[in-house]
């Protein structure tokens, strides 16, 4: 069996305490992860993700279906000790420095003295953290405390990496890092799981994703496969102050925008994009540039959604 | 592969050293320090209160009673919190998914606090020693013997604080434990009840029912303190510790086991 993570039928529910209600936080989720790929677990917030996670690393108990992390159930040890986790937003002992944050950790891991040393000394420096290394936890900024969570997550050199959002709350350049990271990861041939919000953060790195709504699978496969069969749009970008009303007329138009005084912006859908463009070039418009419109999480969400009852599986676990 | 005994022994002893460091880090042992102090200088202020031939037993005593409160104090607070502090603080997201079992991280963490009541008593224990000492009492082996026994005590209510914030909230925690104190120092007069003639325990068999059941559950502190046995000058020997250990050890291995059972099936959201 190949399959790093095996989820079928995954469902939580939650009871508060106190409450009458309870929260379907995960009502239905299947789907496999495969030795060595860069796997993308993707929906807005509030969908289910951080839930899933849980059970994955073994915090929470499923209310039901099946759960297997490389072969094994997520409490056994030995399953814990080849996985790597980094919590969302997470929080450490404040009392502490990195370096000995780490050595309880790699005391938990069973690791011996020279091995943790070594290893903190190399991950403080692939974190960007070696000049922080004796200072409190307390006075970390969050992107600072972010990087801490990276190197614990790595710490064991584990197979499998597990990341809950590990780009929210980073600046640009943080999430850089995290990417250029993730693909470093990939090429030593490790597997990595991981949730995030936000689209473009997943696209450029995953082999395939799974898409979660409302604790609802909405789609799994290959993130292109799953654009292609949603609707594509296309931005093309007109200079001047000529009127585009004659073109907006168009059927392939679907909206119009202003670009301050003297630049339109024309978003076109994919099929009607062509007519379009003829129509502003032979019209005699300036077009400055024609681009691939980016979709929005909640536009490709929407799409899958109207695309049917069945969920467009690429691939996926039966 | 190593060997799992000293595997799991070692996951204990990390969780253990960061609780013993988190104690020692967050100034709790400042403030033993301070109680300490004040703890030397309100024994000898009382000791001159009271009259010359009292003043030994004054200073035996309430040193004794005070140090074994504060200890137990400290078991309770920190017990109850302990759990729930990881818990509220989202801590136990980065220690729980390590490959450590649930059990020994209740076991890790009551050995920290063994730790961090150790030290204290050592504290307090020097403290009152050096009270005694200014007073021309003679030190006596016992009185070191009632100080191991005031750390079995307090060992014991740490297991039962334990014990009840692997479900409850830390304050209930605390009253539920408190009163576990306090019914526990009480039982040998429960006892005592029990086996006279008259009154209203056992003329009530209600009542009766309830205090025997009392009796035979809840651990018998008084077996900890051998205040009066100094102040009389009876020995107590080694053999005594010795078998107030096995209770000891006994009642926390039944809370310790019953707070690990809990807190296996609970989920941390
Ligand atoms: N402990 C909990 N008790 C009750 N509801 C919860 C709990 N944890 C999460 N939820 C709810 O479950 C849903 C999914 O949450 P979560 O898995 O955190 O989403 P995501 O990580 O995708 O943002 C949300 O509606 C959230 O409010
Ligand atoms: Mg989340």
């Amino acid at each position: 069996m190949d399959h790093v993570i095996e989820v079928e039928g995954l469902a939580k529910t939650f009871r508060p305490p106190f409450r009458t209600r309870k929260v379907e936080a995960v009502k239905s989720v299947t789907f496999a992860v495969e030795k060595g790929e860069v796997y993308g677990f993707l929906g807005p917030n509030g969908a289910g993700k951080t839930t899933t996670i849980k059970v994955l690393t073994g915090l929470i108990r499923p209310t039901a279906g099946k759960v297997a992390v490389l072969g094994g159930a997520p409490r056994d040890i030995g399953v814990r000790q080849r996985v790597g986790f980094l919590p969302e937003q997470p929080y450490f002992y404040d009392y502490l420095k990195p370096r000995e944050l780490l050595d309880t950790f790699g005391r938990l891991f069973g690791m011996d003295r020279a091995l943790r040393k070594r290893r903190i000394d190399e991950l403080l420096e692939l974190v960007g953290l070696t000049h922080a290394r004796e200072r409190r936890l307390r006075k970390f900024s969050k992107g600072m405390l972010q990087r801490v969570g990276i190197a614990q997550a790595l710490l064991n050199d584990p197979e499998l990496i597990i990341l809950d959002e590990p780009m929210s709350g980073l600046d640009p350049i943080g999430r850089k890092e995290v990417s250029d990271l993730v693909a470093s990861l990939k090429a030593e041939g490790k597997t990595i799981f991981f949730s995030s919000h936000i689209l473009a953060d997943i696209e450029r790195l995953c082999d395939r994703v799974m898409i979660i709504d409302q604790g609802l699978m909405k789609a799994a496969g290959r993130l292109g496969e799953l654009l292609a069969g949603g609707r594509q749009e296309k931005e093309v970008l007109v200079g001047g102050d000529k009127d585009v009303s004659g073109i907006a007329e168009k059927p392939g138009v679907v909206r119009v925008e202003a670009m301050g005084a003297d630049a339109t912006k024309i978003v076109c859908s994919g099929a009607g994009f062509e007519d379009v463009l003829r129509g502003l070039l032979d019209g005699g418009f300036s077009v400055v540039s024609v681009t691939d419109g980016r979709m929005s999480l909640e536009s490709l969400i929407m799409d899958l959604a109207g695309q049917g009852a069945e969920p467009p599986t690429g691939e996926v676990a039966p | 592969m190593k060997n799992p005994v000293t595997a799991s022994l070692g996951r204990m002893y990390a969780i253990m050293r960061n609780t013993f460091i988190e104690a020692y880090r967050n100034r709790a042992f400042v403030g033993l320090g301070i109680a300490s102090v004040g703890l030397v200088v309100s024994s000898i202020a009382l000791s001159r209160l009271a009259i010359s031939d009292q003043a030994s037993r004054v200073l035996v005593d309430f040193g004794l009673f005070s140090i074994a409160l504060l200890e137990v104090v400290i078991a309770i607070v920190m017990g109850v919190i302990l759990i729930f502090k990881e818990v509220d603080r989202k801590t136990f997201y980065l220690i729980l998914p390590k490959p450590v079992r649930r059990s020994e991280v209740v076991a890790g963490k009551f050995g920290g606090l063994l730790l961090v009541l150790a030290v204290a008593l050592l504290l307090m224990g020097l403290a009152w020693v050096l009270s005694l000492w200014s007073r021309g009492i003679d030190l006596q082996p016992d009185m070191f013997k009632a100080l191991a026994l005031v750390w079995m005590e307090a060992a014991l209510i740490t297991s039962v604080a334990l014990f009840f914030s692997s479900f409850a909230s830390p304050v209930l925690s605390g009253v539920f434990t408190f009163g576990v104190f306090l019914v526990g120092r009480s039982v040998i007069i429960l006892d005592e009840l029990l086996t006279a003639k008259k009154g209203l325990i056992v003329q009530n068999p209600v009542v009766q029912t309830i205090a025997s059941f009392t009796v035979d559950v809840f651990p018998d502190l008084s077996v900890f303190n051998i205040g009066k046995e100094i102040i009389v000058g009876v020995p107590v020997g080694w053999d005594y510790v010795g078998g107030a250990g096995l209770y000891c050890a006994g009642y926390c291995l039944c809370f310790l086991a019953l707070a690990m059972l809990i807190f296996r099936r609970r989920d941390f959201v």
